[in-house]
């Protein structure tokens, strides 16, 4: 009597955790649910709010996990806040949205010039988003910017979204910027944040005129070279103090960020050649260490020295080149080291004087000049740095051609 | 008494059960916001007065091998006495593995079964406690001992997979928010020692007593290490974590873990690990608990105890009203638990129980109760 009491308590209690688990397991199944891939987050005329939601039809991939190229929906609410946008937009599908494989959340920059902070606390907040989810800041409406997401060389949207920062590495025009990043930064008393610049390439980009070499690292999203090409880009960052948008760094400046901060494994320079005037050698660099900051306070004021160690290979090639003549080489690592501590003087100054963001984190390092965070709070970083003083020094060692040495 | 026995390494990993159980709900965040960036340097110095304590604990226990707290509370004051440090000894261990449980269980929730009730949340731990229970102390500590390894890896593999997250300088200002804050009342922080806590119920389950020192320090020096991994993992990783708080700061980091496309989401293996580790905490708990119950109460077998606690257990845990007080249970009063009865009113006990045998040498009494 006893066993099969004993049984029976062991029954109930298994059909009672069934039963208490499966509207879980409910709420968490995959045909209640609708994945967004993206969200673009714009002003609103009518609310505080635009919300765009992209999604992906799950039956366009086969069995095989082959597709054809997935084709995407975009969903856009008006709500007064993220989660009511959630919920209104639940209602209109009657299937719950879930963010856990959104892959980007774009802001417009109108948005982002007001502030977003309640947005990301929000996004945060939300068990389902990830931290590595990509930032994007869109010089466009943020739902324009995703709506243009289309990916060429690649069948799946998400997928896509997963990649398509994975050039910063190798050119250093982009970087990744992910949420987790954004809010540690945002709330952080001795850095400031930033974004990918997003933008949608087209024949009506914003472009200058003035023709040279230099000019093909000095563009930024929605300033595109590229011809016959209608869509989103990501070229240069959004740059933000505490979360309010204050300036953008174009192509170039973004990779002086990444040398800054290490981010970056290789890069394609223009330099002027010193040989000839109005000419220029593009020469492929990579860092050999990691940049050496050091950051001093002296008579009140930060003063910040920065090494950078690089060696390069000249890329472009031309009729009687003498790139074996030790001289030549040189006189090519010193234009190129010029060029490099001119460009990075530009950016350090630009990012401090003129934007008064501390996006590559020297605060952090000027902590160690405190013993308490007290002194530190009292120092006032986030104030200060727009006095700090860079001492730039660019040490570029550029070796030779790579397959040719001499023409 | 009729205990199974323990070997040297089981012992070790009971003790750093109970470390790493709280180290996985808050107690990392915990030991930051009191001492901000100087909770590395503040936990060399805790974990250096923890070694001391301990080599006390130790020293002090030498003359009563085999005995455990209740034996020596018995020596020094009589049933009563012993019947009281039972007690409160039982209230610490149901409390706090309720309190611990409870938020651990508030974190599933959000995180995996968003419309399950807490109550059957909770239920599944206790029905495992109970389970496990059943069975004797040496099956516990068996299974413990190989659950405990996969933890600490877990960490250590957080710690390495995010190394390209973490910024050394937020060590800096060194000393935090002072001297005062980092050495004196960053004292506090003694709190995060609350292992220590099972040594003094050891000494008879040991199958070599003699290796009591050595157990005891052993398993604080790694619970010391494992702290300072687990708070350099997180004080790196989040400069926000002084301003913003954060669910389960370990289970925060481990989300960043990311390995191209393929690797991703590995937080999920974890959290099973974890839920395995909190179970065999709370059966640690649990057991310490009955035993101690069963001997003040001079009781001739603690197993029909096993409902009576898991219910206990479950009825605490359902006690707080919300998340803000099971936190503010687990935060502030946990800490003070254990600068309270473990190292403050246990070590008196050993010392006054040290004094009484000093004095009274040799004497009938002394050999009739030991």
């Amino acid at each position: 009597m006893k066993k099969f009491f004993k049984r029976l308590l062991i029954f109930v209690l298994i059909i009672v955790i069934i039963i208490a688990f499966s509207s879980s397991y409910s709420a968490l199944n995959i045909d209640n649910l609708a994945t967004v891939v993206a969200l673009g987050i714009d002003t609103s005329d009518t609310n505080t709010l635009r919300l765009s939601f992209q999604f992906t039809l799950p039956s366009s991939v086969s069995d095989s996990g082959s597709s054809e190229q997935s084709p995407s929906i975009i969903y856009t609410v008006d709500a007064s806040s993220i989660s009511s946008g959630i919920n209104l937009m639940n209602t209109y599908i009657g299937k719950e949205l879930n963010l856990s494989h959104c892959k980007v959340i774009a802001f417009s920059e109108e948005l982002a010039s007001r502030g977003i902070s309640n947005e990301i606390y929000t996004l945060i907040n939300d068990a389902q988003i990830r931290p590595s989810t990509n930032l994007v800041i869109t010089k466009t409406t943020a739902k324009l910017y995703i709506e243009n997401s289309k990916p060429t060389l690649e069948n799946l949207l998400p997928k896509y979204y997963e990649v398509f920062v994975s050039s910063s590495k190798s050119t250093g025009f982009t970087s990744n910027a992910t949420i987790g990043h954004f809010f540690n930064s945002m709330t952080c008393n001795a850095c400031d944040s930033y974004a990918i610049l997003g933008g949608i390439s087209s024949e009506n980009s914003e472009s200058s005129t003035d023709i040279n070499s230099q000019k093909d690292s000095s563009g930024k999203s929605n300033e595109s070279p590229l011809a016959n090409h209608s869509n989103s880009e990501n070229t240069g960052l959004a740059v933000f103090k505490s979360d309010k948008l204050v300036g953008e760094l174009n192509s170039i400046e973004t990779l002086a960020f990444l040398l800054t901060d290490n981010k970056v494994n290789g890069f394609l320079v223009s330099v002027p050649d010193p040989e000839e005037s109005n000419r220029y050698i593009d020469i492929y660099l990579t860092p050999i260490t990691k940049t050496s900051i050091d950051v001093k306070i002296v008579s009140g004021t930060p003063y910040i020295s920065l090494k950078y160690n690089l060696s390069g290979r000249i890329y472009s090639m031309k009729s009687n080149s003498k790139y074996l003549n030790p001289k030549t080489i040189d006189k090519i690592s010193a234009s190129c080291s010029s060029y490099l501590q001119s460009t990075l003087s530009s950016y350090l100054y630009k990012i401090s004087k003129d934007l008064k963001s501390d996006i590559n984190g020297f605060g952090k390092l000027a902590k160690s000049n405190f013993l308490t965070n007290n002194d530190f709070e009292n120092y006032n970083w986030s104030e200060k740095f727009k006095d700090s003083f860079f001492d730039i020094s660019v040490n570029s060692s550029v070796r030779s051609g790579f397959l040719l040495t001499e023409t | 008494m009729t205990h199974s026995k323990l070997n040297t390494v089981e012992a070790i990993s009971i003790i750093l059960s109970i470390f790493v159980a709280h180290t996985l709900v808050s107690l990392p965040r915990n030991l930051i916001i009191s001492t901000k960036s100087a909770t590395i340097i503040n936990l060399i110095y805790v974990g250096f007065i923890a070694i001391v304590l301990t080599i006390l604990i130790v020293k002090l226990f030498k003359n009563f091998s085999s005995c455990d707290i209740i034996d020596v509370s018995e020596y020094l004051g009589g049933k009563v006495f012993k019947q009281i440090i039972g007690i409160i000894f039982i209230f610490y261990f149901t409390f706090n593995a309720s309190i611990l449980l409870r938020n651990f269980c508030e974190y599933l929730k959000i995180v995996y079964y968003p419309m399950t009730s807490i109550v059957f949340i909770l239920l599944l731990f206790i029905i495992a406690v109970c389970v496990a229970n059943k069975g004797e102390f040496e099956t516990i500590s068996k299974v413990n001992l190989i659950v405990l390894p996969f933890v600490l890896i877990t960490v250590l593999f957080i710690f390495f997979a995010n190394t390209g997250h973490l910024s050394l300088e937020n060590i800096y200002p060194i000393l935090g928010d002072g001297f005062f804050n980092t050495f004196i009342s960053g004292l506090g922080n003694l709190g995060a020692f609350g292992g220590i806590a099972i040594i003094y119920f050891l000494p008879p389950y040991l199958n070599n007593p003699e290796k009591f020192k050595k157990i005891s320090l052993v398993s604080i020096g790694i619970s010391i290490i494992y702290l300072i991994l687990c708070i350099a993992t997180i004080l790196f990783m989040f400069s926000s974590i002084m301003q913003v708080d954060e669910i389960m700061p370990l289970y925060s980091a481990a989300r960043y873990i990311e390995f191209g496309s393929f690797f991703q989401r590995l937080e999920s293996i974890f959290i099973l690990i974890w839920i395995l580790e909190i179970v065999c905490y709370l059966s640690i708990s649990v057991r310490i608990s009955m035993t101690t119950l069963k001997k003040i109460a001079n009781l001739s077998t603690s197993k029909p105890l096993i409902l009576n606690f898991g219910l206990l257990i479950f009825t605490i845990a359902l006690l707080p009203k919300n998340t803000s007080i099971s936190i503010f249970l687990e935060n502030t009063i946990y800490k003070y638990l254990v600068i309270g009865i473990v190292l403050i009113l246990s070590i008196t006990i050993l010392l006054l129980a040290n004094l009484k045998k000093k004095r009274l040498g040799g004497t009938l009494e002394n050999e009739k109760i030991l």
